[in-house]
């Protein structure tokens, strides 16, 4: 019962992170999708060597094309918005600043999530922590 | 024709930190792979206790020096194959007392005097004067603010017990982590390079780097190699090289760790950086040509060895690719280019020493068991361009330097205000 209700979460994990990638693409631009496919590759592959339950980094990994996903449709809303009130050249500014923007989600959630994975042992040290 | 010669620049400097990239990106995953597995050593077991001198070069380092050397009698190394040699080059304080104080104490123990005239040119000078009056077999070197476990000399010297070692490498670990951000970022930097950088490169058979202390060689090595160039304001990886080139390895050990005092503040990380990054480029004219001319070298070690000497070229580069790459977005470019444009960021969340960037810091810091440093990694940004600055001026310098044929080894020395101290547990 228990085996089945990880593969539940599992397959529930997998679902999210395949929705976040079809949303990116139907409703904002394939920068993003490819954006959140870089992410997921890079995660992925670094992480999976990493302790922990698949079941943990994979809900993790969801929770970041979660947070990818919103933080594209804000920034894709927001030069629909900049274009409104600037006009074209705002377009320039944005396709100068995108990846720059979007790489501030990908390093902060990548710092930030390989600190709820489990610690490997680590040697005491013989200074102050 | 002008856009033509821009994307052509653009595409070059981007496929160059592409291929940085993806040479951190390989040496991640290898750390990654071989934490479960031991570490293949030849010298795992071996028994080997060659006469040892640790050089120690101290200019007014009064705060620091009593700490060091009072560890220097706490190692477990046996103490008849031990010679320490603290060289004082000129100093202007205490430091001279002190080491003398010790000398009195511990027959091992001895210290070298460097007056005004022959002092104070730099460290690879007061190296060569410890080299003279040393010993052993094997040499090891100690910067006056570190404080190295007790076992350390064990560590390093049973990699010699190869014949093809020329050199070794300890870990630094900073101990003034948690004085302020400065010295936290200085703790990434670490981490990055010597838990993940060094290691995989050790274990992928490349070069790994003589970091000039928490280190050492062989002392008939460093006889046939003449000592320490004094040209050069990086002696340590002007030797990594020699080393290489005449036919020996270095070997990075990664569980000899030693403390460190990081600097504390910007104006001290900018004159640190600067004098890595001048003596890290003359390194680079001095042996480009040399190591792609090399018969000892294999063409692994070719490739990782043109990388690493010049690395400190990276950030310059990333400079002008953010700028010719604006200025070819701003004119309407290529598909290609704005495809490119994507991966300019990624740099920018690097270090500069290794070019380490953000992914392969945050492992390390996992590795190393670290949770709330990991959440100053996006502070790399600033760090980052920082070292855009330090790189661009010491570029810059160097052209002035010889242009104009100013000295390019003006020593600027690194102050150590023991703050490190307080963190030591007793």
């Amino acid at each position: 019962m228990k085996f089945e209700c990880s593969r539940l979460v599992l397959g529930l994990f997998l679902e999210a992170i395949a929705l976040c990638l079809i949303a990116s693409f139907r409703f904002i631009n394939i920068e993003a999708t490819a954006t959140l496919l870089i992410f997921n590759l890079f995660f992925f592959s670094l992480t999976v060597h990493l302790n922990g339950t698949l079941n943990r980094k994979l809900g993790v990994l969801a929770l970041g094309n979660i947070m990818g996903l919103f933080w594209n449709f804000v920034l894709y809303y927001f030069a629909i918005a900049g274009v409104t009130f600037f006009g074209e050249p705002f377009n320039v500014f944005y396709a100068v600043s995108y990846p720059f923007l979007n790489f501030m989600w990908i390093v902060s959630f990548w710092s930030l999530s390989l600190t709820v994975l489990p610690k490997p042992k680590s040697t005491p040290a013989e200074v102050k922590p | 024709m002008i856009i033509e010669a821009l994307e052509v620049v653009f595409l070059f400097s981007t496929a160059l930190m592409m291929a940085y990239l993806i040479r951190h990106y390989v040496f991640t995953l290898t750390v990654l792979r071989r934490t479960k597995k031991a570490r293949a050593n030849v010298a795992a077991d071996a028994k080997y206790e060659p006469t040892v001198s640790i050089l120690i070069p101290a200019r007014d380092e009064e705060q620091v020096i009593g700490r060091l050397l009072q560890r220097m009698t706490e190692l477990t190394y046996p103490r008849n194959k031990l010679q320490v040699i603290t060289i004082d080059d000129a100093s202007s304080d205490s430091t001279r007392q002190i080491a003398e104080e010790f000398s009195k104490r511990y027959s091992f123990i001895e210290v070298l005097h460097r007056d005004k005239k022959n002092g104070g040119k730099g460290k690879a000078s007061a190296m060569n004067s410890g080299l003279e009056r040393s010993t052993g077999e094997i040499v090891l070197c100690f910067d006056a603010d570190y404080y190295p476990q007790t076992d350390i000399v064990e560590k390093l010297v049973k990699e010699f017990v190869d014949p093809a070692v020329g050199a070794v490498q300890g870990r630094p670990v900073v101990l003034n982590e948690a004085q302020n951000v400065v010295t936290r970022l200085v703790t990434l930097e670490r981490i990055g390079g010597y838990r993940v950088d060094q290691e995989a490169r050790d274990n992928l058979g490349l070069i790994p780097q003589f970091g000039g202390t928490v280190g050492g060689f062989r002392r008939s090595v460093m006889e046939k190699l003449g000592g320490f160039d004094v040209s050069m304001l990086t002696e340590d990886t002007d030797l990594t090289f020699q080393v290489y080139l005449a036919g020996f390895k270095v070997r990075y050990v990664g569980d000899a760790e030693c403390y460190e005092e990081a600097v504390d503040n910007l104006k001290a990380y900018w004159r640190q950086r600067h004098r890595w990054a001048r003596g890290h480029m003359q390194v680079c004219f001095k042996h480009t040509s040399r190591v792609l001319r090399s018969k000892k070298l294999n063409t692994k070690e070719k490739i990782d060895g043109l990388l690493l000497l010049h690395i400190y070229f990276v950030p310059v580069l990333t400079l002008i690719s953010f700028f010719v790459g604006l200025s070819l977005i701003l004119s309407e470019s290529s598909q290609l280019v704005n495809a490119l444009w994507l991966f300019v960021p990624v740099s920018f969340y690097s270090l500069v020493g290794n070019f380490a960037p953000f992914f392969e810091i945050g492992i390390g810091a996992y590795l190393d068991g670290r949770t709330r440093i990991q959440w100053l990694i996006p502070l790399l940004l600033f760090a980052y361009w920082y070292n855009i600055l330090i790189c661009t001026k010491a570029l810059l310098d160097i052209f002035a330097a010889k242009m104009f044929g100013k000295s390019q080894s003006d020593w600027a020395k690194t102050r150590h205000l023991g703050n490190g101290n307080h963190y030591i547990v007793n």
